[in-house]
């Protein structure tokens, strides 16, 4: 192609640049449970074109879920889910010094120094090799996390980032150290993140590196794949999918034409999150609403919901009696079975 | 040019006079911003009544100006649409404190109509809950601010779909039904408006009132395609149909002439179930055709597709190669073309709204190229409607227009089937009072591209295709706000005036949307 029709891809731009259009509304969670527009995208970006304060914007700031839907729907290519964790990490620093803090956030402060002063771990996994990052609610799941080794063949990395994921949903600082010292050690690996978030910003970090999320890392493996059908309706993790949005949504496209499962995406191929929580709900000072997952189903008669992530499980669980299974749980490899028997029961 | 305030409920004077000359610049006509006179008593009653009224800089500030981004205003406060009730108060305390009051869907006007300049702005996307799907008869209930994407998504689920609505995503039920809504198959199916089978509307004395053609029709009829002037629209009854995807075909011309000629044959022949063009500029003129069933297809495989004069798409990069070779000054222009070509054609083709040739979600792959590729902070889109048989000459001297102001330009081409007995529907609105059977919409679409034009540019490229449409005796889709001098040049001091005495009647406040068409 000559080089005058070749244009790079364009950076994300900033809020200023909002044009107005509302597509982003009509895929956010949090306009979906509110019909109220400052408790959207736009609503923050035109907050802020109008001079708006982060004090004033707390509203949306707090309630987002951070799933990023809005990221891959915006015309304008403004990096919206990133400019939230901008804003919340700005409101947390605009706290007067003494002020009360949750303690969830205080501990985590606390963890990410804690981890910055220490020494990398010892290299368990050989440089190259592929490594798992499972995340803090598959690492609760011992039996599953035993068979998503299996399927997949990896070993889990002992830092897996949760300290950091965690602190970019919460909007806390983390220590420069400690994230060069994460980042060093991944340096060179193949990545399967579980967490969308902790992968979404592992994209712009490691811009090089490999990098995979869960659901594709799972779905790609025969023993997964051929148990997919159509009666399914198969639910996307929704960070690690609008992180990437071009090559996931090819990638589930081809999915859903080979295996005929039915997607939890929207008529804009827009991953519906399911289990759409804000910070309060992180923070455990409100319960989570059931919104999003009770839509996904309206009107569809699977037979089967197959998630990607614990989090899905849980809300599908919440506000329906049909199965619902974990993709590492469609795995049903004889030879594996018998090298992980503990983990199928 | 001094503008005269003007008092609620009178008529000033028309700010483009009848016997200007055509193509001169003109002054915008952005209404002054109401003084607020009396607002806090007009809060206070809110808060008696329980109406929720938000104020200040972030429940405003979404509202600072429209899809257009050339007129800004601040409404005093902001209510979002909750139910008739909460509206019929509302209107009630605006009337008694004289308050004005704008009503937004999804603010995709461009001349300012949705922006409030002072006042309260209703933002009507607050109502937006299917309230009932009957599969059988082929209906759905709504409340009216659920933007039209809203509404697909739950009807999808049925698998039903909309009959037409604007290809953009986030107008909204309501916006559309007071304004038109043409689609790639209005010129089979009517546009939008005609679509509405009854409405649940507030007026702007606070009555709640249901109405359709044998119920309170003469509501009905001022309200429909009446701009928000009559009513506020906050439920309707729309006409459905079994979701289908649809078969996508493309022609190409380099006439804009032919092209027009080849689109007006098909839509009176019922020759295809979708149909429009699409330009770059004047020099890559493409006719679309989409059908809906094989049937339909093969039948204009069998009768229609040989009268085409277009080419398909290898053929005419032929034609253009050989047409830019003799004409190497204006390979700038060639250039254009091919980049052009290579960012927007794929979107059309994206392999995730593809299943076997098909196309799946039409409006979300049109609108989403709309807004990627044509849209921006400002959007001036300038149209005009016209009877079938004025219709090319409206488009080339516009297309001419164009050339003059802008180096480049869509134009967007469509038809529009009339029902004759919605006439009085029609009256004083974007259909064009002359038009039988069908009438066209030509949009003049420059392309910012980031550039930096003054509003007097804008404005004056505006004024020069809305002068032609007063000197075609035609009409336009978005009459309004800024634009509203011509409306007396247009339809004439008689039907305005009878149209305001109506108006007068039904809000003698002047309250309503009272920026827009008086
Ligand atoms: C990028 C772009 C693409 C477009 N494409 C198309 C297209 O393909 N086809 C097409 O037909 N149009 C198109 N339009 C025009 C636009 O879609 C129409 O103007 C639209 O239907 C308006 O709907 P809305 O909800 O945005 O209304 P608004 O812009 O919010 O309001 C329109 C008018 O109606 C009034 N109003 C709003 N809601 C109500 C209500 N519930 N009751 C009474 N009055 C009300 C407002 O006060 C205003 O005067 C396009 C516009 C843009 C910017
Ligand atoms: S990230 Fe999700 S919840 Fe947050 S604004 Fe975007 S779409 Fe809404
Ligand atoms: S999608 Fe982007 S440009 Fe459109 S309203 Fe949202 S933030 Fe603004």
């Amino acid at each position: 192609m000559p080089a005058f029709l070749a244009r790079a891809p364009a950076a994300p731009r900033d809020y200023a640049a909002c044009s107005g259009c509302s597509l982003c509304l009509l895929v956010c969670p949090m306009w979906r449970g509110s019909h109220d527009p400052r408790l959207t995208p736009e609503g923050l970006a035109k907050g802020l074109q109008s001079g708006a304060t982060v004090r004033e914007l707390a509203a949306p700031i707090v309630a987002c879920s951070l799933c990023g839907a809005c990221d891959p729907v915006c015309p304008e290519r403004i990096d919206l889910s990133g400019l939230i964790m901008d804003l919340r990490l700005r409101s947390a620093n605009s706290l007067p010094p003494n002020s009360p803090q949750p303690a969830v956030i205080v501990e985590l402060s606390a963890r990410l120094h804690q981890a910055a002063g220490a020494a990398p771990a010892a290299g368990v996994v050989s440089r190259s090799a592929p490594v798992l990052l499972p995340g803090p609610e598959l690492r609760a799941d011992p039996a599953l996390l035993a068979r998503v080794q299996a399927l997949l063949g990896l070993a889990v990395f002992d830092d897996d980032g949760a300290d950091i994921a965690l602190a970019l949903e919460l909007g806390v600082e983390i220590p420069q150290q400690r994230l060069h010292g994460f980042l060093d050690s991944l340096r060179g690996h193949t990545i399967v993140a579980a967490d969308g978030l902790l992968l979404r910003q592992l994209r712009r970090w490691l811009p090089g590196s490999q990098r995979m999320g869960l659901g594709p890392a799972l779905s790609t493996r025969a023993a997964v794949r051929s148990n997919l059908v159509p009666s399914d309706l198969y639910v996307i993790e929704p960070r690690a999918f609008h992180g990437d949005y071009e090559r996931m949504v090819g990638y589930y496209d081809r999915l859903q034409r080979e295996t005929g499962c039915s997607l939890s995406l929207d008529l804009q191929r827009i991953a519906i999150p399911a289990a759409s929580s804000g910070l309060a709900q992180k923070l455990g000072l409100a319960a989570g609403d059931d919104v999003q997952a009770k839509w996904m189903l309206q009107g569809r008669k699977p037979a089967r919901i197959v998630v990607e992530s614990l989090a899905d499980r849980a809300a599908f669980e919440r506000v329906c009696d049909l199965p619902v299974v974990h993709l590492a749980e469609l795995g049903e490899d004889p030879q594996m079975m018998q090298k992980f028997r503990h983990a199928f029961g | 040019m001094k503008l005269f305030p003007v008092e609620p409920g009178t008529v000033g004077p028309c700010p483009v006079a009848p016997d200007a000359l055509q193509g001169i610049k003109r002054q915008q006509t952005n209404p002054a911003r109401w003084n607020g006179a009396g607002w806090q008593d007009f809060v206070a009653a809110l808060g008696n009544a329980g109406v929720e009224l938000a104020e200040g800089t972030v429940a405003c500030g979404v509202y600072a100006t429209d899809a257009g981004g050339t007129a800004y205003g601040m409404p005093h406060g902001v209510v979002i649409a909750r139910s008739a009730g909460q509206i019929s108060l509302l209107l009630k305390a605006a009337q008694s404190h004289r308050v004005p009051v704008t009503v937004r869907g999804g603010g995709l006007t461009t001349e300012g109509e949705s922006v409030a300049f002072g006042g309260v702005l209703l933002d009507m996307t607050g109502m937006s809950r299917v309230l009932q799907i009957d599969a059988a008869a082929l209906t759905v209930r709504t409340e009216a601010g659920i933007y039209w994407h809203s509404l697909a998504e739950e009807l999808r689920r049925e698998n039903l779909d909309y009959l037409s609505a604007p290809l953009n995503l986030t107008s909204s039920v309501g916006g559309t039904l007071g304004v038109g809504g043409i689609d790639v198959n209005s010129a089979r199916l009517g546009c939008s408006a005609d679509q509405a089978l009854s409405l649940q509307v507030v007026t702007p004395t606070g009555e709640i009132v249901e109405c359709s053609d044998s119920e309170n029709p003469e509501l009905f009829q001022r309200v429909i395609l009446g701009y928000g002037q009559f009513g506020i629209i906050t439920a309707a009854t729309l006409r459905v149909r079994p979701y289908t995807p649809l078969a996508m075909r493309y022609f190409y011309y380099s006439s804009l002439r032919t092209a027009i000629e080849d689109l007006q044959m098909l839509d009176a022949n019922d020759a295809s179930d979708y149909s429009g063009i699409l330009t770059i500029m004047d020099c890559a003129v493409n006719l679309l055709v989409a059908f809906d069933s094989d049937e339909r297809e093969a039948v204009f495989h069998a009768n229609w597709k040989s009268r085409l004069r277009g080419y398909g798409e290898f053929g005419f990069a032929l034609c253009m190669a050989g047409h830019y070779a003799l004409r190497p000054w204006k390979f700038r222009e060639a250039l254009y073309l091919l980049q052009r070509k290579r960012e927007v054609f794929p979107e059309f083709r994206r392999p995730e709204y593809m299943r076997d040739g098909k196309m799946h979600d039409r409006s979300v792959v049109f609108s989403r190229a709309v807004w990627k590729h044509w849209g921006s902070r400002q959007m001036v889109i300038p149209d005009l409607a016209t009877s079938a048989d004025k219709f090319i000459e409206a488009v080339e001297r516009g297309n001419a227009v164009c050339r003059k102001y802008f180096a480049h330009y869509t134009l967007y081409c469509v038809g529009i089937k009339l029902r004759p007995e919605h006439q009085p529907h029609y009256e004083m609105s974007c259909i064009p009072p002359d038009a039988e059977g069908w009438a066209y919409g030509c949009e003049f679409e420059p392309m910012i591209e980031g550039g930096v034009y003054s509003r007097d540019h804008f404005q004056a490229f505006k004024n020069a295709i809305y002068d032609i449409g007063v000197d075609l005796g035609a009409s336009y889709y978005r009459f309004g706000g800024m634009m509203k001098g011509y409306i007396r040049r247009v339809f004439g001091d008689a039907l305005v005036d009878r149209h305001l005495a109506m108006k007068r009647r039904a809000d003698p406040a002047m309250i309503l949307n009272r920026d827009v068409i008086f």
